[in-house]
């Protein structure tokens, strides 16, 4: 039982990180029905930035997403407007390439500039941990859990409460509409890629303490924010929120009682289950 | 040129006797090239147009777009090893019972999946591929991720008289062409029949489609068993030829996408487009890959092996192809969307255009 | 765009044309991931090459290395060996790194009877084919499993343990040899289990580990993993008698200068600094100079390889048929004590290697074992994590 409760605990705080990055994904495909291929490959830039600003300048982690959501935020801006705005009306096929080819580029680049080494950010409490009832409780997991909560709120009441974000919505809920309505829907498609790239950022800000840095780190993450994304209904913050959790937990329960190299089919059947009897997702609303 | 483009069926002389012409060409290439590297790359070229073709027929003309075809591939490769190293079946048997693997799960698969539209549906052909990686990796039947190696092929026999050992390259070589030829050929007969119509229509719009009587999941899964055919062939093809699978080479999201890419860089929704890209993107990448590019600066006396320059090239660039690889990849999407013919074609109506 | 055509069309003409230039230094191939998920540890591969060509230098020994990147996929290694066989004429080859790109290679290197010298794979098929061509310089991975057993079972009395693998082809030969080793032993298996690699969560599987209670923890994890396991055994609190990591990614100095974490951790390796062997010492400070990191013993491996290779080539002339002699009898010196191929336990062309136990001591590798190599005391049992 306290293995069952172990895995549980640490399924759910895992899922917090998972969660932006499914947040992330979501909001990218909701606004512009685009697959980010490359959505992992930012959240290795973000856990980059993190190591050198702490490496270099000795912010902790934790502090530095105050640097790192602006910075790829401006990435994600650029990005989307230097290339993504440019295949919004292509084919969805190209579009996809279009990202791979991007997070090629990403991953490559910094391949080049920081070798290949492994990359292990060390903080004090990078494997400290506390017992409640005689659990252990990772230390780095509970704050970056606490931050995604944070910042999940922080997104909510900017997309309900604000007229950029009530446009952003609307958009996403119907891009010719909204374009009818007098929304400047590229600039909400670059608004939109650039929160994406910086929650993607902020997930591997919040991993870095506890996970290790190297070029192809990304491609683990894209596959799982895909499946986030779907679960959670694509578009739907809530869903993505909830979707990550929920992966985080399969995951880590069903690593102990399906066996772990198991668990990756467990949770693309879950995946499959979902987009077949609601493809719209757990709490997703808007069809495609 | 307007004379031959379309006689009464699409069918014209000069597109076909040039076809056959370069057909015969490829088949005596192997008596006049010796070296065995242009054969591999020939071979790998193969591969790729079978697998683009097969994706083609799917992607390109039914529009569903699948980045999980090394499911197929995998599922190809893995039956036709399994049934040769542990059951000694012969691999020209082997390989056309993955087939009937590779489609019958399709189907399942299909009836499925093709419920779903659009990018759902691209998700969840990823999902099915994962789903098939993972489980290949803990299946005592697939030999988990140590992967099967081949020991040996039996030779090809007919009657008593050995056609091939499968020493050499050129048995592959011919396996590969003949599958291409028939791939291309089966294109093409689609293209033209009244199943590729369907096809075509359900692409462009899949509810009119239906309305006008055509069942869209039906027909999304006959493109699909014939894609897979051909895409299962080509994975029993690598196999007996790289001669060792294992999970991430052959069930890898990497190779799917690799077969949308060869589609696209040739242009989707054509005969010739997966050939094209095909035969561009597998030499590129393995000049690039090869640090070829560096070495003929090199040997061209352009740049001196011992200058700055030179030793940059040389050292440097064997790590920056990929990176290379992907600013093309980039480039090419962003700039040429319908692939290297689309392209062409649109170069070409400029022109026509400028000289009336 | 006709000029893109054109390049496009050089390209691939100059794939198909055999090289012309002839050098008249010896050429020598070089395969390995220098890109790709398994470049991390391929990088110390190059690296390793890099000053043994130096070496082969200094000895008159004047080396013309092509370099070919394989990605870590079979196909694509199998292209590069193609071209440095048949189009580049190279008269031996030294790679590929990983055990999927071996197997594919010593195929090919057979047929075209080139010499293949594998550095670093480990699986323990490569080398029992009956290959004539392919030698390899690697121990197999049954050896990373007896040392330590060797280990454990000298110090202690240690009856069950439990295995917590990778889910890859170097992963699953290890445990499986690991498997086995340790019934012949008497040690009884209590868990064991493959996990995909990449996941940041193994708090869950570990959690299961610590209820199984075993007196011994072995584990085998190619990359940065092995910090992330041990860091979550440590929140986890399992502590069985020892942790025993095979090679890989308890041998980088990553891991070891997580000192909180690696304390008290053995991993077997087939070279350390301390090893006993040519001038390792000296070697591990040049390449830590050079390229401002502790070398692996992947890196040794590699440099040993290549010297060898050198060596041998250059005894060879630039015969092929020669230098398979010149491999099949002959006997090196170099940082990893001595090299020969010999055919036991169903290997070909093996070489017998002297695997050594590091264990970290202060946040650094220390050599403990056998015996006759220790500089320091292994410390046994694991002393308990700090609170």
């Amino acid at each position: 039982m306290a293995v069952f409760f172990q895995s549980l605990i640490s399924g759910i705080l895992i899922g917090g990180v998972y969660a932006l990055i499914g947040i992330g994904l979501t909001i990218i495909f909701g606004v512009m029905r685009i697959i980010n291929f490359a959505h992992g490959d930012l959240l290795m830039v973000g856990m980059y930035l993190t190591y050198f600003l702490f490496t270099l300048l000795h912010i902790d982690p934790f502090v530095s997403i105050i640097v790192t959501i602006p910075l790829m935020f401006l990435y994600g801006a650029f990005l989307q407007k230097f290339f993504i705005n440019r295949v919004l009306d292509a084919l969805p096929q190209n579009q996809i390439l279009l990202t791979i080819g991007l997070g090629l580029v990403m991953s490559n680049t910094v391949m080049l500039a920081f070798t290949s080494d492994y990359r292990i950010l060390t903080t004090t409490y990078s494997s400290s941990s506390f017992n409640v009832f005689g659990l252990s409780i990772s230390t780095p997991l509970l704050i970056s859990f606490a931050i995604t909560i944070v910042i999940t709120a922080i997104l909510y009441w900017f997309l309900y409460r604000t007229d950029t974000g009530q446009a952003i919505r609307a958009t996403a809920q119907d891009r010719g509409a909204a374009q009818l309505m007098g929304i400047n829907v590229k600039r909400m498609s670059i608004i939109a890629f650039g929160l994406g790239a910086s929650l993607a950022g902020t997930a591997g800000a919040l991993i870095a303490p506890t996970y290790y840095i190297f070029p192809q780190v990304g491609s683990v993450f894209t596959l799982k924010a895909f499946v986030i994304t779907v679960l959670g209904g694509m578009g739907s913050i809530v869903g993505a929120t909830l979707g990550g959790v929920l992966i985080g937990i399969v995951e880590s329960v069903g690593g102990v009682y399906i066996g772990s190299g198991w668990k990756d089919v467990i949770v693309f059947v879950v995946f499959l289950l979902v987009l077949l009897f609601k493809p719209s997702g757990l709490l997703g609303t808007s069809k495609d | 040129m307007r004379l031959f483009m379309h006689n009464m069926r699409g069918m014209s002389v000069f597109p076909v006797l040039l076809t056959v012409a370069a057909a015969a060409g490829l088949f005596l290439l192997p008596n006049f090239v010796e070296s065995t590297y242009a054969l591999h790359i020939m071979i790998l070229i193969f591969i790729s147009v079978i697998m683009g073709t097969g994706w083609n027929i799917l992607g390109g003309y039914t529009g569903q777009y699948s980045v999980g075809h090394a499911a197929y591939f995998g599922i190809g490769a893995y039956t036709t090893l399994i049934l040769m190293q542990y059951h000694h079946i012969a691999p020209w048997y082997g390989a056309w019972v993955g087939v009937v693997v590779a489609v019958a799960i399709a189907l399942v698969v299909g009836s499925i999946c093709f419920r779903l539209r659009g990018p759902y549906f691209t998700l969840a052909s990823i999902a099915v591929a994962e789903i098939f990686r993972a489980t290949a990796l803990n299946l005592r039947l697939t030999n988990g991720a140590e992967g099967i190696l081949i020991t040996d092929i039996p030779p090809f026999k007919i009657g008593n008289t050995v056609i091939t050992d499968f020493m050499s390259k050129v048995p592959f070589y011919y396996m590969g062409l003949v599958t291409l030829i028939i791939a291309i050929i089966v294109t093409r007969m689609v293209q033209n029949s009244k199943l590729g119509y369907y096809f075509q229509a359900i692409r462009e719009d899949q509810d009119a489609a239906h309305s006008l009587g055509i069942n869209p999941t039906a027909y999304k899964n006959a493109a699909l068993a014939i894609s897979v055919v051909f895409t299962s062939l080509a994975g029993s093809l690598y196999a007996l030829y790289v001669g060792f699978i294992d999970p991430s080479t052959v069930l890898a999201l990497d190779l799917s996408v690799h077969i949308v890419m060869i589609c696209i860089i040739g242009g989707i929704g054509t005969i010739w487009g997966p050939a094209i890209g095909a035969v561009i993107l597998v030499p590129f990448s393995e000049a690039l890959r090869s640090n070829m590019i560096a070495q003929a600066l090199i040997d061209s006396g352009l740049i001196s092996e011992n200058s700055r320059i030179g030793s940059f090239l040389k050292d440097q660039l064997s790590h920056a192809h990929v990176l290379i690889y992907g600013i093309l990849l980039v480039i090419v999407i962003l700039y040429m969307p319908d692939g290297i013919l689309g392209f062409a074609r649109k170069l070409l109506t400029k022109r026509r255009k400028e000289t009336i | 765009m006709k000029r893109v055509l054109a390049l496009m069309l050089v390209l691939t003409v100059a794939v198909m044309i055999p090289a012309v230039a002839m050098a008249k230094t010896i050429k020598i191939g070089f395969i390995n991931s220098i890109t790709g998920s398994e470049a991390p540890i391929g990088e110390n591969l190059t690296n390793g090459v890099i000053l043994a060509i130096e070496d082969l230098k200094g000895k008159g020994v004047d080396v013309d290395m092509i370099k070919e990147d394989d990605m870590g996929k079979p196909e694509k290694s199998m292209a590069a060996l193609e071209k440095l066989a048949t189009r580049d004429k190279v008269v031996g080859i030294v790679g590929p790194y990983t055990s999927a790109t071996s197997n594919a290679d010593a195929k090919m290197a057979e047929r075209y009877k080139v010499p293949l010298l594998i550095p670093a794979a480990s699986k323990e098929e490569i080398t029992r084919q009956n290959l004539k061509w392919t030698y390899r310089v690697s121990a197999t991975t049954g050896d990373y499993g007896t040392i330590l057993l060797d280990l454990a079972t000298k110090l202690g009395k240690p009856k069950t343990m439990a295995i917590l693998n990778e889910n890859t082809d170097f992963g699953v030969s290890a445990a499986k040899s690991a498997e086995a080793i340790a019934k012949e032993k008497g040690i009884k298996i209590v868990f064991a289990q493959a996990y995909s690699k990449g996941s940041p969560d193994y708090r869950s599987t570990l959690a299961e580990v610590k209820a199984a209670n075993p007196d011994l923890v072995f584990m085998v994890s190619y990359a940065a993993d092995a910090i992330l396991l041990m860091r979550q055994s440590q929140e986890i609190g399992l502590s069985p008698m020892a942790f025993l990591g095979a090679g890989a990614g308890f041998s980088v100095a990553q891991f070891a200068a997580e000192k909180e974490i690696s304390n008290g951790v053995f991993s077997s390796t087939q070279w350390t600094k301390d090893a006993p062997w040519g001038d390792s010492k000296a070697w591990f400070q040049r390449y830590q100079s050079k390229f401002g990191k502790a070398p692996t013993y992947h890196a040794a491996c590699a440099y040993e390889s290549m010297m060898i290779m050198g060596q041998a080539a250059a005894a060879a002339g630039d015969n092929r048929e020669k230098l398979r002699e010149q491999l099949h009898t002959g006997k090196w010196n170099g940082i990893l004590g001595e090299v020969s191929f010999q055919d036991y336990d169903g290997y070909q062309n093996q070489r017998k290697a002297q695997m050594l136990v590091e264990q970290i001591q202060d946040g650094k590798f220390e050599t403990v074992w056998p015996a006759q190599f220790a500089v320091k005391k292994p410390i046994w049992p694991f002393p308990g994590w700090k609170k």
